[in-house]
């Protein structure tokens, strides 16, 4: 267990991540509480209803049916059909984030339960999901590098376009900067590990590799968990409910 | 009072739940900051911009529904803070492009005007000349302090109005009170193609358009109730608009605050009048030799496109204009669903008019950019603001209406009978021989009792 470091056992980060979802989930489930703080409809009264929010919801959803419903999962929540007619630039900027940051994080959940299977050698797999653990590097370098590339567009616009730089909050900045920080300290991790793809081992420095990738966990983890659900960056979540809740909007 | 622990908390019963979600749903993209025609000409105040509202309203939800308002209970909300974010609320003429042009699809219009009654109930709104709209139109039910015995008093007299049938003209209170040469116009129009059509007279309310679009909802469940029973009873089936505003309110507004059946349709009168134009039916006799723009009204377009389909919303009025004869027409830069507001609607004419008469400068100004001779439209509210940004701007450009344009390429004698309202007209008009047209200004003679110049 050469991965785990400063005293961290297998079974501690596996509390932790335990605390960690409960946290986002509670932090999902206060957000949808708040929702219900509205009403069900244009002259309704005040439920303060969690469910009823769910009920509302689903009722505007699939107002218009469920084709209409399925087209705008594709088109809007998938496709960002909406960004992609405004402006090309943010559309490729968003959808390199949003694919990036996705497919990442299925495949930190997929390695999470691979690292189990591992552990405990469930039904006799260690050795597979040892091997599938690698597979997967392949995969976290490139939506890696297009989350990178996505950030790095976000904040190129904001360094070089005067309209972006002046409506540019310190929330946006701590988000476009968190996103940024950890996309990099996911790759130096991996490059001190050595042997890594793209840049060999320019940045190999093993010893120290299992430290850095503990200070990326810790961030990602604290960005997911105790940053996204008690901020504006709910909208991660928000936005496309939105998007289906309006069918696709005006 | 920086500090009252007695304040209100943020109240949020006018909005519905998943719009409590689409204020969490901004992703702060800026895209609404460039369309937007108030922070166009107010560039100092982005807190009047759809991002910065959004942000604002999650900060004082926060204080009152946040995590920390959970566990130490809520935080005051200062009166300073309320003023600012009621104020930036306020400087909007809900005009929607915001949520044509939103990343998320958000539908802004509906949001701004949930947020609005939640600021009238907790005493924070509205602001400036609003808050006479619901005492005027529940005491008048017009907002220009009219008798409603004068509903018709503008009807030339060989004009044939019935009293009921399946056809019916809502004219709305400015067409009967001030911009009568509308009102004239459109009877003329269709006497002459042989639509027998039917109106309300004093059985017709104030659509109350002013008292949504303001948050001041007491009043208007008895209007919405009281027009759709009118209609009803006089037996339409097609109800015809020549004002975007209560065309809007019509469709989209009354309908909620009514529990039956609702057997007729809504339509805009252009769409009527092109459905005559395409069947051979209208016969232009004078050209009308001007170059001409059309502005689209928000209420009649983007309000209605989803409603009614972008051809009613957008083409109709267009095809039109360019069915008569000598029209030189050209578009503007922004048209359609992108259009520029004028700056009237959402209640800022009566509440914020500097703001109104800059939003009608700029508008004007993209007239004159191309050229135009004219501006036509279909909302008398635009017109009359857009006069009013054109007077400013000491423009000699003119605002005319589509139907007028028609009328008077038809050859109809438009003149208005002598009636208590004559001396508050205050328009552009089509003065016609009968080989042509000319466009001249016709100045009010009294100011009139308005106390509210703009209700929609």
């Amino acid at each position: 267990m050469a991965f785990y470091t400063l005293g961290l056992t297998f079974e501690l980060v596996i509390l932790l991540t335990v605390i960690v979802l409960a946290v986002w989930i509670y932090g999902i489930y206060f957000n949808i509480k708040k929702w219900g703080i509205g009403s069900t409809g244009y002259h309704d009264q005040l439920r303060f209803s969690f469910w009823l929010f769910l009920a509302t919801w689903i009722h505007e959803a699939f107002k218009d049916g469920l084709w209409v419903f399925i087209r705008t999962v594709i088109l809007d929540v998938l496709l960002l059909r909406r960004t992609l007619a405004r402006s090309p630039v943010r559309w490729v900027m968003h959808m390199s984030m949003f694919y990036g940051f996705l497919t990442l994080a299925t495949l930190s959940g997929l390695g999470l339960m691979l690292d189990i299977v591992e552990h405990f050698n469930l039904l006799g797999f260690a050795d597979t999901a040892e091997v599938a653990k690698e597979a997967l590097s392949l995969p976290f370098d490139l939506f890696g590098y297009l989350l990178l590339f996505g950030a790095s567009i976000a904040i190129a616009r904001r360094i070089l376009i005067k309209f972006v730089r002046d409506n540019t909050s310190a929330y946006d900045t701590f988000l476009i900067g968190a996103v940024f920080l950890i996309t990099i300290t996911g790759f130096y991790a991996e490059w001190m590990r050595g042997n890594s793809f793209l840049v060999g081992n320019a940045f190999a420095y093993p010893i120290y590799a299992p430290h850095f990738a503990l200070i990326h966990t810790v961030l990602a983890l604290g960005l997911f968990a105790f940053v996204l659900p008690w901020s504006k960056y709910i909208h991660v979540i928000a936005t496309p409910l939105t998007l289906l809740a309006n069918r696709g909007g005006e | 009072m920086a500090d009252d622990k007695n304040s209100k908390p943020l109240m949020t019963g006018y909005l519905m739940s998943t719009q409590l979600l689409e204020v969490d749903g901004c992703n702060r993209c800026q895209e609404c900051m460039k369309w937007c025609p108030t922070f166009a000409v107010r560039q100092d105040r982005p807190g009047i911009t759809p991002m910065y509202k959004n942000a604002r309203w999650r900060e004082l939800m926060a204080k009152s529904h946040g995590l920390r308002a959970k566990i130490f209970g809520p935080k005051p909300l200062t009166d300073d803070e309320m003023k600012v974010f009621t104020e930036d609320t306020y400087s909007c003429t809900t005009c929607g492009v915001c949520g044509t042009v939103c990343e998320a699809g958000i539908k802004t219009v509906e949001l701004w005007e949930a947020m609005r009654p939640n600021l009238v109930k907790r005493g924070d709104g509205p602001v400036g000349k609003q808050s006479f709209f619901p005492k005027l139109i529940k005491g008048d039910r017009n907002p220009y302090m009219a008798k409603q015995e004068d509903r018709l008093c503008w009807i030339p007299k060989d004009a044939k109005v019935q009293e009921s049938g399946d056809l019916v003209y809502f004219a709305g209170c400015t067409a009967a009170y001030r911009q009568q040469a509308l009102g004239v116009a459109t009877v003329r129009i269709l006497n002459k193609l042989n639509a027998d059509f039917a109106m309300l007279g004093k059985d017709e309310w104030c659509c109350a358009s002013a008292l949504v679009r303001t948050g001041q909802r007491e009043v208007m469940a008895e209007h919405a109730v009281h027009n759709i029973d009118a209609l009803k009873d006089i037996g339409a089936k097609t109800v015809l608009f020549a004002c975007a505003g209560c065309l809007r309110n019509a469709a989209v507004d009354w309908p909620m605050w009514y529990e039956g059946y609702i057997p007729y349709e809504t339509m805009p009168l252009s769409v009527f009048l092109r459905d005559k134009i395409r069947k051979g039916e209208v016969e232009y006799k004078i050209p009308l030799n001007y170059k001409f723009t059309y502005h689209d009204p928000c209420h009649n377009g983007r309000h209605l496109m989803h409603l009614k389909g972008k051809d009613w919303a957008f083409e109709a009025a267009r095809d039109c204009v360019q069915s008569i004869p000598g029209v030189k027409y050209q578009e503007m830069v922004r048209n359609r669903a992108l259009q520029r507001c004028c700056g009237a609607g959402g209640g800022v004419k009566a509440g914020i008019p500097d703001l109104a008469l800059d939003c009608a400068k700029a508008r004007v100004q993209d007239a004159l950019d191309i050229q135009a001779e004219v501006i036509c439209s279909t909302c008398p509210f635009c017109r009359l603001n857009l006069i009013d940004g054109r007077n400013a701007a000491q423009s000699s450009i003119k605002m005319v209406d589509i139907v007028e344009m028609m009328a008077a390429s038809m050859g109809l004698d438009t003149t208005i009978p002598e009636n208590p309202y004559t001396k508050y007209q205050s328009q552009d008009v089509l003065v016609c021989t009968p080989t042509e047209c000319k466009l001249d200004t016709v100045e009010r003679k009294e100011p009139g009792k308005d106390l509210v110049g703009e209700a929609h």
